[in-house]
């Protein structure tokens, strides 16, 4: 039972990491190989908060989320100028360094030997609460004005332009907005893990992110969201095949993104089911 | 060079306006204007710097030398999204929708720069983000209702035919209430009914909101049958302007096109 309880709360913890991908790639249609490393400013901010001033956990998941905000200003500041392609490699380079710091600042961060002592402050309740919520914020980001001034700028540039859309700004909001709900997902796995360490923090993770959001569906976070839960359950569902089971999840990947490039969802969203209804309504009245 | 300062009274003041491209001189000292509630027409052969004009105007270029002016407020060298605001409203030669959004939200973005809310309402559906939306929407289906898409709102741009995604596109273009709209070739890939259909749209949208429009195109029948005004490029200059008749006789316009015309 435990064992599903702390498979339950990752994948929780990775919904929530797979939304702040989804509204830099789903809603900006950028590409961010350093998504995980805004995880890693949130976890470490707030642990290392709480292991040296004491502060408590509300307050510190707070300040974890900021300083991810923060660090997605610095980032984005300057990137959002850039064309798409270069953005990946920006996000990239960012992500590296991050884990490079965390490393070698060791009497600050444990470095490689890792961050222990956190407090445990987060059990599965609360992982689910802050999915539903997270999921709240980000469904009504995308249903706004802002969403919709994203999407708009993701398929074209010139023409958002040529609608008096502010697309470099657009961009950062989108992107900061992003690197909150990400650093709180960070925050929620350091209390939760107890332990930190940097590698766990790395490229690798950001493009898992960015698999499980292409498959889910290229505009659907819905299908991010499923698709999130699947694929971080999946591995350990198969791992009764042992070492078969990083190629039997590859095979799944490969076979989705080939047969259905938009993703399994591609624009579709769970709430057209009801909007539907009362669209239809509001025309014949 | 000649550096005289006209003062005048015309709504979209454009001077001297030039820009190169490596060695090639697209638009060359090119000026035109539009009063306020004419119809404009930009017309010459292919390549002749027709759309890199617009491109200008509009701030997707930034000007080499040259004044745009609109209400006597200069617009050259600011941001395209600024002069978008400023009231210069565009549509494009190839459609330019945007595919992840419906045909309502397409409409609805013209308002969401200016949408009376903020970050936080939005992420939390505040009761006033919600009415803001709701009459963003509205707004959005009057326009569509004129340019004849009522009913599609929820439809896909994608997925309409292409005649439906030119009027898309101006629904769109008018939805930023422009003060001048910029029409690239609005009638292109149109069948002959459908230009008419065009053509008497325009006339209605024109006469109900009395904007300044300045379009560039090569069927001959929009040309003559909508503009009170027209200027004819050739190789980035200025060839001829005048009334349609007046042009349409020009000896020099007709070598330009090389009996195309007729």
């Amino acid at each position: 039972m435990d064992y599903i309880y702390s498979i339950l709360t990752l994948t929780g913890i990775t919904m929530i990491g797979v939304m702040g991908t989804y509204m830099v790639t789903g809603l900006t249609g950028q590409f961010s190989f350093g998504q995980a490393a805004f995880m890693a400013v949130g976890g470490y901010v707030s642990a290392m908060l709480t292991l040296r001033f004491g502060l408590p956990f509300p307050v510190v998941a707070l300040l974890g989320a900021a300083a991810a905000t923060l660090a997605g200003w610095l980032v984005g500041l300057p990137t959002v100028r850039l064309r798409r392609d270069y953005i990946s490699l920006v996000t990239f380079g960012f992500g590296e360094a991050i884990i490079s710091v965390l490393n070698n600042s060791a009497q600050l961060t444990g470095g490689a030997e890792g961050l222990v002592g956190i407090p445990k402050r987060v059990d599965l309740p609360l992982v689910l609460v802050s999915v539903i919520c997270c999921l709240f914020l980000v469904a009504c980001y995308k249903n706004s004005r802002y969403g919709r001034q994203s999407l708009a700028l993701r398929t074209d540039e010139l023409a958002a332009r040529s609608m008096g859309i502010d697309v470099n700004r657009m961009k950062l909001v989108t992107f900061l907005f992003a690197s909150a709900i990400t650093g709180y997902a960070g925050v929620l796995y350091a209390f939760y893990s107890q332990y930190l360490e940097p590698g766990y923090y790395n490229w690798t993770v950001s493009a898992e992110w960015l698999i499980i959001v292409f498959v889910g569906g290229i505009n659907s976070l819905t299908g991010a969201m499923l698709s999130a839960l699947v694929l971080t359950t999946l591995p350990e569902l198969l791992r009764f095949a042992s070492s078969w089971r990083i190629l039997i999840y590859c095979v799944i990947v490969l076979l989705i993104i080939n047969y259905r490039p938009n993703g399994i969802f591609g624009d579709w969203e769970i709430s057209r089911l009801w909007k539907k209804k009362t669209s239809a309504g509001a025309s014949k009245a | 060079m000649n550096a005289i300062t006209t003062t005048s009274c015309g709504l979209l003041e454009v001077s001297s306006l030039s820009k190169s491209f490596g060695g090639v001189r697209a638009v060359c000292d090119f000026s035109f204007n539009a009063q306020p509630g004419e119809i404009v027409g930009i017309i010459g052969p292919n390549g002749a710097g027709k759309t890199t004009a617009f491109n200008l105007v509009t701030g997707v270029y930034a000007p080499d030398k040259g004044s745009v002016k609109l209400d006597g407020v200069e617009l050259s060298g600011l941001r395209q999204d600024v002069i978008a605001r400023a009231g210069i409203g565009r549509t494009f030669q190839n459609i330019r929708l945007f595919k992840g959004l419906t045909v309502l939200e397409n409409v609805m973005t013209a308002s969401d720069p200016y949408a009376p809310y903020g970050f936080f309402s939005a992420i939390l559906a505040l009761p006033g983000k919600r009415k803001a939306d709701r009459e963003a929407a509205d707004k959005a289906r009057e326009y569509l209702n004129m340019v004849g898409l009522g009913g599609m709102e929820d439809a896909r741009p994608e997925s309409l035919p292409y005649g439906l995604q030119r009027k898309l596109e101006l629904a769109r273009a008018l939805a930023i209430r422009p003060k001048v709209i910029l029409l690239d070739e609005p009638a292109a890939g149109l069948n002959p009914s459908e230009v008419r259909d065009f053509i008497e749209l325009v006339r209605r949208l024109h006469e109900r909101f009395n904007f300044t429009i300045v379009f560039i195109e090569h069927r001959m029948e929009v040309v003559m049958n909508l503009s009170h005004k027209l200027f004819v490029l050739s190789f980035g200059k200025l060839l001829a302007s005048g009334d349609p008749e007046t042009v349409r006789r020009n000896p020099e316009v007709i070598e330009a096109y090389i009996g195309e015309e007729e």
